[in-house]
């Protein structure tokens, strides 16, 4: 139940991109067509259980030996190394999945998501399994909200929209109302399960 | 040799950064950790007072099985007049950390919350006296309504039901270790 | 004299002309999160200017000796140093402002602007040249926080410059605790949503759209969130697959 309250509220209550502002760059960036929105949040969801995996005993360690001010750079660095290897893993042994994914990677190293999500996982005492489950309903969550948001774009595409609107400008403003129809969820987790 | 040289040179200036950027670190840290503390405990010092202002000083803190700060309220005399506890309750923006004020007849002198991270403009407004307000003189089993508030129960901050409960909840926390530890 | 005149273009462009968030599209995430008061945005806005500035130094200081194979990780080392250092002050002296910018100042470490800056500029430019760039943007990324944080504090909060104390108490200034324009008890209530998240979108769009507006009424293209920008740019294959950025593109076939 609790493993199912903190998977429902990374998706829909705490959204990642529409609530909680992380990782904007790749969501005004790669959601233009849907096959591109999909690949980039299959990696993201990948990135960032696999972070959260490898930097939670290490914030342990940190912790441990009174460290902690460490936690952001040794965070940074563990997370490039990993996106690096993981790249070169998958280029070699899995070509079609390199295919598939690979060309996401190198993008998600500097998204602040992923970073946030393990910080965050830090920041609320979340026990190793249930960083685990926060991770990949964040990841989910962003999928969510990519995929919603590409619809919403190419309807975006036929429209007559004011000049100075074009672009940018409306791509934000569509992000607002689909921010605002996720606001719409608060209490829902509440409601379901009674937490 | 050409080969060392290629793959020798960026792992030793790597290296040398990482090691660099690690002692400032260290430095800084040294010089900013003892001032943190004693921010952190000047601010909690100074909530005490507000949520416990008849206290005239404030006792040894003593921490129950369940993790509950409790640290007594002396008068003048040094007499225990109540207790100021510190519980930690879930909110919608993570745990909140809520300190409350209970006298020995179980009832509340004062609420603040000390660290939390609600929404701006809806769960943020529990810091707002109006909320904290009306959870003075409570008895143990505060109830939260989106009404009118009837005996013993407070009015939920609008949009922000979440946080009301969790903060509620701290108190009623609260009030409940201080019982325990009368009984004990 | 030409050299001074060059120092103050590096210096100037930043602030609008190629404003980090409005012109460039930078930095969309601490943008949007928390400009929910000016006091907040304000903190932010000085915060990663000094990270900027600190990080803009160094880069360039270095930048002969740090080998191109290992640049980023490199850039990624300097800049999380002074972005924890950075931290570590908030914490000791403004721990207000620690509490309300939350995780977004760790995060400082992942904003584009830094990076960018450090792979755009920094790694290829003199010190001084450097630093002045990084104080340049960083004062532009500052005046479009504080402009998304004026709206949406007037607007969804009533207010402005609520929590002021917390920045001038450093200063020595107390008393002042910012102005409330709709009190609690008056006949209108503030919009909340403004400072909620649809109305950080909402305003930014609107902003944006007011950019463009000058923009245009200069003769400058308007602001498109490019790959030019983007640090990873150089390492990015979607760009070499021509499946990421087709906004600039269509921009330029229209």
């Amino acid at each position: 139940m609790m493993y199912l309250s903190i998977l429902l509220t990374a998706i829909l209550t705490a959204n990642f991109v529409l609530s909680k502002f992380l990782g904007i760059c790749p969501f005004l960036g790669v959601s233009k067509k849907l096959n591109t929105a999909v690949g980039m949040s299959a990696a993201v969801i990948f990135v960032m259980a696999l972070s959260t995996a490898v930097c939670y005993p290490i914030n342990n360690i940190l912790i441990k030996n009174d460290l902690e001010y460490l936690q952001t750079i040794v965070c940074i660095l563990v997370i490039a190394a990993l996106v690096q290897l993981v790249e070169i893993i998958l280029k070699k042994f899995m070509p079609p999945l390199y295919n598939a994914l690979g060309i996401y990677l190198p993008l998600i190293t500097t998204n602040c998501a992923v970073l946030g999500v393990v910080l965050l996982n830090f920041t609320e005492g979340y026990t190793y399994l249930q960083s685990l489950v926060n991770s990949v309903g964040a990841g989910l969550g962003f999928m969510l909200a990519m995929v919603l948001f590409s619809g919403v774009r190419s309807r975006l595409e036929s429209c007559d929209i004011p000049k100075f609107l074009q672009g940018l400008p409306i791509v934000l403003i569509a992000a607002s109302i689909v921010s605002l129809s996720f606001m719409g969820f608060t209490g829902l987790v509440e409601g379901l399960l009674g937490v | 040799m050409k080969k060392f040289k290629e793959y020798a040179a960026p792992t030793v200036v790597l290296l040398i950064i990482c090691v660099v950027a690690a002692l400032l670190l260290a430095v800084t840290n040294d010089v900013t950790a003892p001032k943190i503390a004693q921010v952190n405990a000047e601010n909690e010092a100074n909530a005490r007072r507000e949520v416990f202002v008849v206290a005239a000083d404030f006792g040894e803190e003593t921490i129950t099985a369940d993790g509950i700060k409790l640290v007594p309220a002396l008068d003048a005399n040094g007499e225990t007049i109540g207790y100021v506890v510190i519980t930690v309750e879930k909110g919608y923006g993570g745990d909140i950390s809520v300190m409350t004020g209970v006298d020995l007849e179980g009832k509340v002198t004062g609420v603040k919350p000390l660290e939390m991270n609600e929404t701006p403009g809806l769960g943020a407004n529990a810091t707002k006296d109006s909320f904290l307000q009306q959870f003075v003189g409570k008895v143990a089993g505060i109830g939260v309504t989106k009404d009118a508030p009837e005996e013993n129960e407070i009015k939920a901050l609008t949009g922000a039901t979440i946080t009301s409960k969790a903060i509620t909840d701290a108190v009623n926390a609260a009030i409940e270790a201080m019982g325990g530890e009368n009984v004990g | 004299m030409a050299e001074k005149k060059s120092l103050r273009k590096e210096f100037t462009k930043g602030l609008i002309r190629e404003n980090p968030v409005m012109r460039l599209v930078l930095g969309t995430c601490p943008t949007l999160a928390v400009t929910t008061s000016i006091v907040n945005a304000l903190g932010m806005g000085i915060s990663a200017m000094i990270v900027l500035i600190c990080s803009n130094i160094v880069i360039s200081a270095l930048r002969k000796i740090i080998p191109s194979k290992v640049r980023i990780p490199a850039y990624i080392v300097i800049i999380a140093s002074f972005v924890t250092i950075v931290q570590m002050i908030v914490k000791a002296f403004v721990p207000a402002l620690d509490q309300s910018l939350g995780v977004f100042l760790p995060l400082i470490v992942v904003n584009c602007i830094i990076l960018g800056r450090a792979e755009a500029f920094a790694g290829k430019n003199g010190v001084i040249a450097s630093a002045v760039d990084g104080l340049g943007m960083g004062i532009g990324f500052t005046i479009a926080l504080c402009c998304m944080g004026a709206v949406r504090e007037i607007i969804g909060a009533g207010t402005i410059l609520s929590g002021a104390e917390s920045l001038l108490s450093i200063a020595g200034i107390t008393g002042f605790d910012g102005i409330t324009l709709i009190g609690e008890n008056s006949a209108i209530s503030p919009m909340t949503i403004f400072i909620l998240a649809p109305g950080g979108f909402f305003t930014f769009g609107i902003l944006m759209a007011c950019a463009n507006r000058i923009a245009e009424s200069k003769g400058k293209p308007k602001a498109e969130l490019g790959c030019a920008a983007c640090p990873m740019a150089k390492n990015c294959a979607l760009l070499a697959k021509g499946e990421a950025c087709e906004e600039k593109k269509e921009g330029t076939e229209v």
